[in-house]
């Protein structure tokens, strides 16, 4: 690139304005999306029924956008729990698996008897909660103490607790009713209450106000602040005498409790019981939220509604057009490349070697 | 007791062949200095690919073995674009092309309706005269080809690093990039070169598991073979001959869940399928309590462009 012959070349732009990164983001997507159409459209979906799936279906009765909010809910969870490890620096592949842990913990608050049944959905959250902070722990320990990669232990307990919820479900927790390996369904005490606007439940009120919290807190508290510094410079922040430590460890635990009550809002929102596939796809789609919203909290609420919506227009293609539920996977991936790619030219900038030779 | 051992031990090669693969292939991508997070997703290219070319041609042994390779390496190129000419993070680029893989993968499966038909495998080559012996000729010589190719491509790999003026170029890329590029060397092009060759390895790798090992493809069925790898090359310190041993080992664990499930221990096989994945938290929590992460390239995952030097 730096070859003479080459007319085009690659120079840093130290300075890219809130506006040229607005662009590169902007740009990424487009390019990203116009991929994604044309798959669609290459696996033999009509370009007219691509508008109605995924535009139209918000503004024409406000039952699909109930159900686009309600598909919403876990996916602003798994947004949240992902961007506030990536705060930290920390890479939580495993929300999965501490979905997971806290659907588990809320399954097995369900089976005990004697907790009266206005208390039950606030035991089962705060389990769900303690579930996936369990399941972050040791990743969380094993990176601050032995410095072991987070990125494979976060992942390669996804493994582990998915092989323990199939041993419940096809062992001891195996449906008394009809015998198949999902369990026993939640009383109307346990399952979170609708709000009476299609299926959307009280999830949705709760994931608007924890995202609200976060964004106060990084804005406004000591904690947000020493946060900030971490995000921006973890070696400079040990040597200014900041608890790393203490820091990272906060809001991995965090993190790792947002993603147990995402499944708990799948088990007592959706299914109203533990499936063995409950938590399929939303590790990654929360991955993608944080990254396309910068981890900003609002902002990964709004992101969450978008990939909320490309998941029910996929479910409806699945439908009506045959098209595998991978595509939503493989679209999700193809915008995180192209996004990716994007911020490139952010900090570059392609300049014509001669032109600059004469300057 | 000595037909579980012969059993099990027999079965270990074919377990071990495709951390062995991958291991070497993100060994040589990673030398170059480029972190390779993408090989749960060659694997699972490389693992359709077989499956579709058996399925497609059928008859021949290697064909799907060497499709499998070819396809993620022309899969590793979008790894190489976003890394090498957008600098994306390596970390970022990886995941993402784990996601895209495991998507494209299961998408090709449907749309081609390849998916849970079993395929015809590879044939196993015993040694005339070597194979009769007692045990060991169970045990080492009737085999498949790659199995047979095992030791070779190590020594294979191992010279090009240590005896060869390409692997001290690849090597002094990885680990000191400004000084190799002072001296000549370019640093994208042997960075390309490496990504390709590795993401082949591990393609081959995910070729053998689905045509030879599992004889069909199902969604995600590496299951996470390609993160265990990640954690054994980590473990070898980036060394060959370490890493073949590293995944001897993880081939005779996982080549033991079979067997302890049919012997009718007590255990839920559930249990079980959680061994490969405790033991490799075990392998990476031992490698770090010893100091670990020694011999790792250098410049691993910092990306280069000779215009950033101010």
């Amino acid at each position: 690139m730096a070859d003479a012959r080459f007319p085009l070349a690659i120079r840093p732009r130290p300075e890219a304005g809130p506006l040229a990164r607005l662009a590169a983001v902007l740009g990424g997507l487009v390019l990203g999306l116009a991929i994604s159409v044309a798959l669609l459209v290459g696996a033999g979906v009509e370009p007219s029924a691509l508008l109605d799936e995924f535009v139209l279906v918000f503004l024409a009765s406000p039952q699909s956008a109930a159900s686009v909010l309600f598909q919403a809910e876990p996916l602003m969870f798994t947004g949240l729990a992902a961007l506030l490890a990536f705060r930290a620096r920390f890479w939580n592949i495993g929300i999965e698996g501490q979905m997971i842990a806290g659907a588990i913990i809320a399954t097995a608050i369900t089976l005990l008897p004697g907790i009266p049944d206005p208390l039950r959905l606030p035991v089962m959250a705060l389990g769900a909660a303690i579930g996936g902070m369990a399941w972050i722990a040791l990743p969380a320990l094993l990176r601050l103490r032995l410095g072991v990669n987070e990125i494979i232990t976060t992942l390669l307990l996804n493994y582990v607790a998915l092989n323990g919820l199939l041993w419940l479900l096809y062992g001891p927790w195996k449906d008394p009713v009809s015998g198949f390996p999902y369990s026993a369904e939640y009383t109307a005490a346990e399952r979170l209450p609708s709000l009476g606007w299609g299926r959307v439940d009280l999830a949705l009120p709760l994931a608007i106000l924890i995202a609200l919290a976060i964004a106060f807190l990084l804005a406004r508290s000591r904690f947000g602040f020493l946060l900030r510094f971490v995000e921006a410079n973890p070696a400079a922040s040990g040597a200014l005498g900041i608890d790393v430590t203490k820091v990272v460890l906060t809001a991995v635990l965090a993190s790792g409790a947002l993603a147990g009550l995402a499944g708990f809002v799948v088990s007592a929102g959706v299914e109203y019981r533990m499936t063995q596939s409950f938590f399929v796809g939303y590790g990654f789609s929360g991955i993608l939220i944080a990254f396309l919203a910068r981890n900003r909290p609002i902002l990964a609420l709004v992101v969450a509604l978008l990939v909320g919506l490309l998941m029910v227009g996929g479910q409806s293609m699945q439908v009506f057009y045959q098209i595998p539920g991978s595509m939503v996977q493989l679209i999700q991936a193809v915008l995180v490349i192209t996004v990716a790619a994007s911020d490139f030219f952010v900090g570059h900038r392609i300049v014509l070697q001669r032109a600059e030779a004469a300057g | 007791m000595s037909d579980f051992l012969i059993n099990w031990l027999a079965m270990v090669p074919v377990f071990a062949a495709p951390f062995a693969l991958a291991a070497l292939g993100l060994l040589v991508t990673e030398r170059s200095g480029v972190l390779c997070l993408a090989a749960e997703g060659y694997m699972l290219i490389g693992a359709i690919a077989a499956v579709g070319a058996s399925l497609t041609f059928g008859g021949y042994p290697l064909l799907p073995l060497a499709a499998g390779a070819v396809a993620a390496a022309v899969v590793s190129l979008l790894f190489a674009l976003l890394v090498l000419v957008f600098r994306v993070e390596q970390v970022i680029a990886g995941l993402a092309l784990v996601f895209f893989c495991l998507g494209l993968s299961s998408l090709i499966g449907s749309t081609f309706g390849w998916t849970s038909r079993t395929v015809s495998g590879n044939p196993q080559w015993p040694i005339p005269g070597l194979s009769e012996i007692p045990v060991l000729g169970r045990l080492l010589f009737s085999q498949d080809l790659i199995v047979y190719l095992l030791v070779p491509l190590t020594a294979l790999v191992a010279y090009l690093l240590n005896g060869t003026m390409t692997g001290l170029r690849l090597k002094a890329v990885g680990d000191s990039p400004d000084a190799a590029d002072a001296a000549g060397v370019s640093i994208l092009g042997t960075r390309l070169a490496a990504i390709l060759a590795g993401a082949a390895l591990m393609g081959l790798a995910g070729a053998y598991l689905s045509v030879v090992v599992a004889k069909i493809w199902v969604d995600g069925m590496t299951g996470g073979r390609g993160w265990i790898a990640i954690a054994l090359v980590i473990f070898s310190g980036w060394r060959p001959w370490r890493a073949l041993g590293a995944a001897l080992l993880f081939g005779s664990i996982e080549a033991l869940v079979p067997r302890v499930a049919a012997s009718g221990f007590a255990i839920p096989q559930y249990f079980l399928f959680m061994l490969p994945y405790l033991a490799t938290l075990g392998v990476m929590v031992w490698t770090a309590w010893r100091g670990g992460g020694g011999g790792a390239p250098r410049a691993l995952g910092r990306p280069f462009l000779r215009e950033d030097r101010h």
